[in-house]
This record gives structure tokens, C-alpha cells and sequence, in this order.
């Protein structure tokens, strides 16, 4: 499996901003993910699909199976664009909570400020 | 006429003011200063104005002293008290004077000239035109996360519409968008230090009632030109047909199917893929089986 993994990598780096070696794989396996999801969909709705036959779901099932893991969406995983963190990223900015704090105190956030209530 | 006179009058006033305060705000009507200037040269007792003066000679107030002042101050009293008399015939104080003072000037913009009226509509509350049957058409949410800048462009909205002739309901302050974060402060373990923040959105519902729905186009599509900064906008339309849409909807049938053509025309198989048979055909084969390149 792990020598495929090139396979989904581009020859050239489409990456801007703050890049890193676990940010670039993420990218690779959303792009991975977005080629292949149409033939996922259609295996999905082999197996599932009880007026086929047992052998032809069967061979779905294992033609899914066999796909490589780059090209899974549960292989995804959010990351911080500023430092490539994985871990409590905002969905709102994209950014981990460290940065969110970061910039919002220095008011890259717009429209962000520090609350008291 | 008579106030432009009377104005005239006021600023040669003003025009005294200058080096003999004290004795024009004592009279600020215009019947007193030919008096006031005699009071002066009359009279060496020290009279309420001339007090200043005195305060100003050394620390013992002698009759003598006071009246040295008020010599001292008189130059400069008499000087205007030369000016007053010639000023009081009208026309050669208006001859006289080519530049006037900048209170005069800035005094006078706002009596003998006016702004136009779409200028001075910019000062007052937002024109209005009056809905005939209040049917909505389109309605406009402008956001923002600064009050300044929603208020400013709603404002602009509405007089756009007004110019535009369309009638409008006005600013809703539609209720505000509190979002919140606590963020711990440093690592894991400090956990209790925390901050928070937020971030407010602004709304404004402006409305639109039966107007031309292509002035509404154009007013949407004006204020996307002069889009400002810091404020998005959201505009949900409404268009109202007659009751014989059916019947257009038929005519208009061929129409649609001519531009629909070459969209169908993608529809089904695709040429290159050249698989003999049916699908499964292909899914029964070996080859199919097999792992493929990804």
C-alpha cells in the first residue's frame, strides 16, 4: 500500500502558505478522494444493491476493499493551515487554537475580539 | 433683503470684536457701540470694561493708574471707533471691504448661497418613496461586524432605491450573531487559564415593495459596484407572474428544448468507452476482478 502512495502525489508542489510533510499528505489523500469518489460511490452501490447478484456484490466488496487507503474519506483529517496541526482546528478559520489566538489578538481575525461578558 | 443687511451690520460687530473684546461682548446689539466708544474717553473712572487694563498696571490700583491705563487702551479702542461711524452708512461698507474676515465669509456661505438639494439631501434623514400595494420583491441583508460600516452602506442602499424609484421598507436591525471561543491561554495543563473571544455580525433587513425588477437588477447590481468595505450582502428576489403562466411556460417550450440540445446531447454512454456488451458483462468478467491501478 505505502508504495503507492506516490501515485497520488503531484509531480509539482500546489501547495502555498506554511507547507509540511503531513500537511502535503493530507492534501494528496483529499486529492485522491476526489478522483476516485465517483468509482467508490458506484462499488458502494453494488454492495448494497440486493437485485445483483451474490457474486457480483461480493466482487464489489472486495474491489472496494482493495482501493487504496489514500483514496478513503475517513482518511482526512483537518489541519491547522498556519502551522499544521492536527489537533483543535477551527472549522471557522482553519486554523488550531493557539493561532486562532495568536491572530486574533493581533486583529488578523476580522471582526474578532476578546469577549467579557 | 433686510436680513442680508442686517447681517452686515452683525459683522462689522465682529469686525470690532477683534482688538476691543471686552466692550463687545458687553454689547453684542448693534444701537450701543457708538456710545460705548465715548464711555472711554469720557469717563476716567474705571468702568467694568476697562478693568482688564488695569489689572494688567502694577499691583496698586491709583486712581492715577487707572487713568494712565486707560489712556494706554484707548489707542486701540479709538482706531475701531474710527471705523464705526464710516461703517454705519451702508453703502461704502459695502464697497469698502474686498476679503473679508473667515467667520464673515464661512457666516455668509450658509445665508446667500445654498448646496444643491441632492447635497443637502446627504444631511437629512433618507428620502422615501411611497409603496402602492406593498408587495415585497426583494429583500437585503447587509452584514457586517462594524456598526459604522452596515449603517453607512444601509443608509446608501435606501437612497440609491430612492433615486432609483423604488420604494422601500426600511433598516431592520435584524438580531445580532454572537459567536464565542474559549481558547486555553498556553499548553494543555493550564487548562484553568483560559480566553475568550467573539465575534458579533451586524444585520440589516432592507425591502424592497413593488418595484420594476429590473430596477431592482440594476439597484443590486449598483450597489455591487460600490460594494463597502467590510459589509456582505445577501438579496433573496421575488419575481410575480401573471396568472396565464402556464400558457407562457408552453410557448416557451421550444425555445427551452433548443438550448437544452446540446446538454442532452451528452447524456448516456460515453463514446471512448469502447466495453463490448453490457455492464455486466463487464462486472462478470475476470479481468474485473482484478486489482486496477489505484
Amino acid at each position: 500500500m505505502t508504495k503507492m502512495a506516490g501515485l497520488f502525489r503531484p509531480k509539482k508542489l500546489d501547495l502555498s502558505g506554511f507547507v509540511n510533510t503531513r500537511l502535503i499528505r493530507d492534501n494528496n489523500k483529499r486529492m485522491a478522494f476526489e478522483q476516485t469518489e465517483p468509482e467508490r460511490q458506484a462499488l458502494r452501490y453494488m454492495i448494497r444493491n440486493t437485485s445483483l447478484s451474490a457474486r457480483v456484490r461480493a466482487q464489489a466488496q472486495l474491489q472496494l476493499s482493495q482501493m487504496h487507503a489514500y483514496t478513503r474519506p475517513t482518511q482526512i483529517k483537518n489541519r491547522c493551515v498556519a502551522s499544521g496541526t492536527a489537533r483543535s482546528v477551527f472549522r471557522d478559520f482553519r486554523i488550531n487554537r493557539y493561532q486562532f489566538r495568536m491572530q486574533a489578538l493581533a486583529g488578523e481575525l476580522p471582526g474578532v475580539r476578546k469577549a467579557s461578558w | 433683503m433686510f436680513s442680508y443687511t442686517s447681517r452686515s451690520v452683525i459683522g462689522v460687530s465682529k469686525h470690532l470684536r477683534v482688538p476691543v473684546p471686552f466692550r463687545s461682548l458687553s454689547s453684542p446689539t448693534q444701537p450701543t457701540p457708538p456710545e460705548q466708544e465715548k464711555t472711554p474717553a469720557q469717563d476716567p473712572t474705571p468702568t467694568p470694561t476697562p478693568v482688564a487694563p488695569a489689572k494688567a498696571a502694577p499691583v496698586a490700583p491709583t486712581p492715577a493708574a487707572a487713568s494712565a491705563a486707560t489712556p494706554a487702551a484707548t489707542p486701540a479702542a479709538t482706531a475701531p471707533a474710527s471705523t464705526t461711524p464710516v461703517a454705519s452708512t451702508e453703502a461704502e461698507q459695502i464697497t469698502k471691504p474686498s476679503v473679508k474676515e473667515w467667520s464673515e465669509r464661512l457666516g455668509a456661505f450658509g445665508e446667500e448661497s445654498r448646496l444643491p438639494r441632492s447635497v443637502q439631501a446627504i444631511y437629512l434623514r433618507p428620502l422615501r418613496r411611497k409603496a402602492e400595494y406593498g408587495l415585497p420583491v426583494c429583500d437585503l441583508q447587509l452584514r457586517s461586524y462594524s456598526v459604522r460600516n452596515v449603517e453607512f452602506f444601509t443608509d446608501f442602499a435606501i437612497r440609491a432605491a430612492y433615486y432609483l424609484n423604488l420604494p422601500v421598507s426600511g433598516p431592520v436591525p435584524l438580531p445580532r450573531i454572537v459567536e464565542r471561543w474559549t481558547v486555553p491561554r498556553s499548553n494543555f495543563v493550564h487548562k484553568k487559564s483560559q480566553e475568550n473571544f467573539e465575534r458579533i455580525t451586524l444585520r440589516r433587513l432592507v425591502q424592497i415593495k413593488d418595484g420594476n425588477p429590473q430596477a431592482v437588477q440594476t439597484w443590486l447590481a449598483f450597489l455591487r459596484k460600490h460594494a463597502f468595505y467590510g459589509v456582505g450582502m445577501k438579496a433573496n428576489i421575488w419575481e410575480h407572474d401573471s396568472l396565464d403562466a402556464s400558457k407562457a411556460m408552453d410557448a416557451s417550450v421550444a425555445e427551452v428544448e433548443e438550448a437544452l440540445r446540446p446538454e442532452l446531447a451528452q447524456f448516456g454512454q460515453r463514446k471512448d468507452n469502447s466495453a463490448p456488451g453490457t455492464i455486466f458483462d463487464t462486472l462478470n468478467s475476470e479481468r474485473f476482478g482484478e486489482r486496477k491501478g489505484l
